[in-house]
């Protein structure tokens, strides 16, 4: 098989050096070609539809919460608590210490489980594999690898919180001195 | 008193410290890989577990820990969740079916050490017909075990808790049963390996062992003596890396994924030191006294060369020493699998001691490009 | 027309009778031949030879474990497909179905048995790798069968997971976010694993909460609605269907390679 194959190849380079050669191998050239370029377009095709599958698999609109929500006025939290209101419908945490007020994700870093804040032993403690967070979400004990991202938060117009879940940061990366991700009081 | 006293002794036992390093310790005199493992195996009796009276031994062990549990105040709560009567059955069967194997195994290599064929051999012109030699044993089999399913739905209630709130995650939150091995390996490791690189190593090694494996002998009836280093292998990985630790994660883990006995009592209070470090806190903070260099790869160099040499300079070394016959009768190809699911399946006991030793948390710790090892 | 015999027993004028012998061709299988004829003729039976080596039908040897783990699995359709029958999977009426299925439903152990023959055929795959392993049938010519049971394996537990989220209560939500959370950390795919903030163009990551692998098996950013739509899925049909075309290999296999197993 592969001998046949090698053969009208060697004869191609002789075919084109003399006009008056066989014409079967400029035949087979050709079919060779329109075969490989055949196969090429199968190939794309294939290729293409799979990653049309892949693209069905993420829809355009997603029925979820929304992702930004009034929280209400910076007064209303006291300092050094957390307020634990928002962690039902979204996921968040709002944690005035002396200076800030910020919103924590509800996601565990390790395997994502949702913490539960204890206050008589002041931390956030992971139900699954007992990590366990300071009131910053500074990551101090178990497997959680990092600390609990922070959600952007800003003040509206109204004087009111918004928090704003499409955008987080990360305290490794050093976000958390970006000015969105705490309101200063 | 004295079953008191027999409870604490079993809950102290049963720490993952002391439970898993008895199991390693005692493995290879259970499952003999060498002459020498051989030698013991048989001067100290650990064959006779692979006798009947081994067996019954074993089966009664078993049932006096279940009969002890199940009127225990604590135990009884673990142990009678109806999700957890599988692991009872896995306790059961597995010991009942690897003693059953091995005890074949050690007929047939009596057999073959007398210069019998295996019990398993029989003349190939002397065959019997399907039907109704086989057709029947299958009815019958499939008739019990439908019996047994019935009579167990009818006894025990399929579980249902409260409905689904994403919002407040119980306190212990477990897998299924049978992925409960992964979840323990997630104490040790982070979950891209725990959850995705060892899973896709313990399913491609798997499918691997039929290439790995050229020892021709052994095929197709029970032996130990002609492949024992293999089923060695096997079966430290099957019955300690992964039936054991299910055991641990179902009956031993509470809540905050803390250990507790078997006997003890599940407080939510329980108070363990956590403080886990990193290699690099423990080469730059303790031993140099210096603070942890801004560079991320300087900073994790150590953890990178321990993994490499872990990794790559080892089996180089293995290959010029201990390993040299092994390396020339199997290959370059098959020598490099064995020695990337080998150390992968050892880097599990040997991450779990250097947690319980010097409380590693990681070798190499990059949290911000999600990268720890 | 031949007139039928009267002083023959029923069950040998039923084994020659027309409609008898349009089923099973050879008739009452009583002689050595009818006997092979009843294996060979019937497209469930042929999936044994007709003859086999004696110790190869001894429990003992084999500890029937092949065979209960394909029986688990039609046993499992079987319940299964009667569960459909009154099982929505929305979160709004999931939880109430399953009490229902218990309360509301004549016979009410069939999601027991549902749930308890899946556990069993997990723990009965697993006992029919240790005696494939134990036996060393693996060795060649089986290697590859050997690849294929492992898959299939893989395929159980699978199934078992999918399943597991469908009550829709405490105990399954959770643990399915614990079990597929594990796919944030995927190497590259997963948005908290290693390597995928290298997938950016420019300060765009490619690979984000919303578009990472975990997302494409949940439907979304958590457990949802849409999480027990593709779980029910891919319990239902689509695990089902991937694994049956991996059994057909797997028993087609068993035979190609020689049969079961046996020493030389």
């Amino acid at each position: 098989m592969s001998e046949n194959k090698q053969a009208p190849r060697a004869a191609v380079g002789s075919s084109t050096t003399s006009p008056g050669s066989d014409n079967n191998d400029i035949r087979r050239r050709g079919f060779f070609r329109w075969l490989a370029l055949g196969w090429l377009a199968f190939a794309a095709a294939t290729g293409g539809f799979f990653i049309v599958i892949i693209r069905f698999l993420y829809p355009n609109v997603l029925f979820e919460p929304p992702q930004t929500f009034k929280i209400g006025f910076p007064d209303e939290f006291s300092p050094n608590s957390v307020d634990t209101r928002f962690k039902k419908k979204h996921n968040a945490w709002v944690v005035r210490d002396d200076e800030s007020i910020f919103a924590l994700s509800t996601t565990c870093t390790h395997l994502g489980c949702t913490p539960n804040w204890l206050l008589t032993e002041n931390k956030f403690k992971c139900p699954c594999h007992g990590s366990g967070f300071r009131i910053t979400g500074i990551n101090f004990e178990g497997p959680a690898p990092r600390p609990l991202e922070r959600f952007k938060i800003g003040l509206l117009d109204d004087g009111q919180i918004l928090v704003d879940k499409t955008k987080s940061y990360k305290w490794e990366k050093g976000e958390w001195e970006n000015k969105d991700s705490f309101l200063k009081v | 008193m004295s079953l008191a006293a027999l409870k604490s002794v079993i809950d102290a036992i049963s720490a993952p410290t002391i439970s898993f390093t008895i199991l390693t310790v005692a493995f290879p005199f259970f499952f003999p890989p060498t002459d020498w493992f051989e030698k013991i195996h048989r001067k100290l009796g650990f064959w006779r577990l692979w006798t009947k009276k081994g067996g019954i031994i074993g089966l009664l062990l078993i049932t006096a820990f279940f009969v002890l549990g199940y009127f225990d105040k604590n135990f009884n709560i673990t142990l009678t969740k109806p999700d957890n009567f599988p692991i009872v059955l896995l306790i059961y069967s597995m010991f009942f079916y690897i003693w059953l194997g091995m005890y074949k195994a050690y007929q047939n290599d009596e057999r073959l050490d007398a210069g019998l064929k295996p019990n398993e051999y029989n003349d190939p012109d002397d065959k019997v017909l399907v039907w109704p030699d086989l057709v029947y044993i299958e009815f019958i089999a499939l008739i019990l075990f439908q019996v047994f399913l019935i009579v167990w739905s009818i006894l025990v209630a399929a579980p249902i808790e409260e409905p689904a709130n994403p919002a407040a995650t119980p306190n212990p939150s477990k897998a299924p049963w049978y992925f409960l091995g992964l979840q323990e390996m997630l104490v040790y490791f982070d979950p891209w390996l725990a959850g995705v690189v060892f899973p896709t190593m313990i399913i491609l090694g798997l499918m691997a062992i039929p290439y790995m494996d050229i020892n021709k002998k052994g095929d197709g009836y029970y032996t130990f003596k002609e492949r024992r280093v293999g089923i060695f292998i096997f079966m430290y990985g099957w019955i300690v890396l992964w039936l054991f630790l299910i055991v641990i994660g179902t009956f031993f883990r509470g809540p905050n994924w803390n250990f507790f006995g078997p006997f003890e009592y599940w407080d939510t209070h329980k108070v363990v030191a956590l403080n886990n470090v990193n290699l690099s806190e423990l080469f730059w903070v303790k031993l140099l006294a210096k603070g942890l260099p801004s560079n991320i790869l300087i900073r994790e160099s150590l953890g990178f060369i321990a993994v490499f040499v872990y990794l790559f300079v080892l089996p180089v070394i293995l290959i010029k020493t201990k390993l040299k016959g092994t390396y020339e009768t199997y290959g370059p190809t098959r020598f490099v699998s064995l020695m990337i699911f080998g150390l992968g399946m050892l880097a599990l006991p040997i991450k779990m001691y250097l947690r319980w030793a010097i409380n590693l948390k990681y070798i190499v710790a990059i949290p911000e490009w999600f990268f720890n090892i | 027309m031949e007139k039928p015999d009267n002083k023959k027993p029923l069950l040998e004028r039923m084994g020659e009778s027309q409609v008898w012998k349009s089923i099973i061709r050879s008739g009452v299988p009583r002689t050595r031949r009818q006997r092979m004829h009843a294996i060979l003729g019937s497209v469930f039976l042929h999936l044994h030879p007709a003859r086999l080596p004696k110790h190869a039908v001894k429990v003992g040897y084999t500890w029937c474990m092949g065979g209960l783990s394909f029986f688990l699995f039609v046993n499992l359709t079987i319940t299964g497909i009667l569960l459909m029958f009154y099982y929505r999977p929305t979160v709004e009426y999931a939880f109430t179905d399953i009490i229902d299925l218990a309360e509301q439903v004549p016979l009410g152990i069939m999601r027991e048995l549902h749930r308890w023959t899946a556990h069993a055929m997990v723990l009965i795959v697993w006992l029919h790798m240790v005696r494939v392993f134990m036996t060393g049938s693996y060795k060649p010519p089986r290697e590859f069968n050997w690849g294929v049971g492992v898959i299939l394996m893989t395929l159980t537990l699978l199934l078992s997971f999918t399943g597991y989220l469908l009550p829709w209560d405490q105990l399954a939500i959770w643990a399915v976010t614990v079990g597929s959370n594990m796919a944030r950390a995927t190497p590259f795919l997963g948005h908290e694993g290693p390597g995928a903030a290298l997938l950016a163009i420019g300060d765009i990551n490619l690979i984000h909460v919303g578009s990472d692998v975990r997302f494409a098996l949940l439907g979304g950013r958590f457990v949802g609605e849409a999480t027990l739509l593709r779980f029910y899925v891919l319990h239902c049909i689509g695990i089902p269907f991937i694994a049956m075309i991996f059994m057909a290999v797997h028993f087609w296999r068993i035979r190609k390679d020689g049969g079961i197993s046996g020493p030389l």
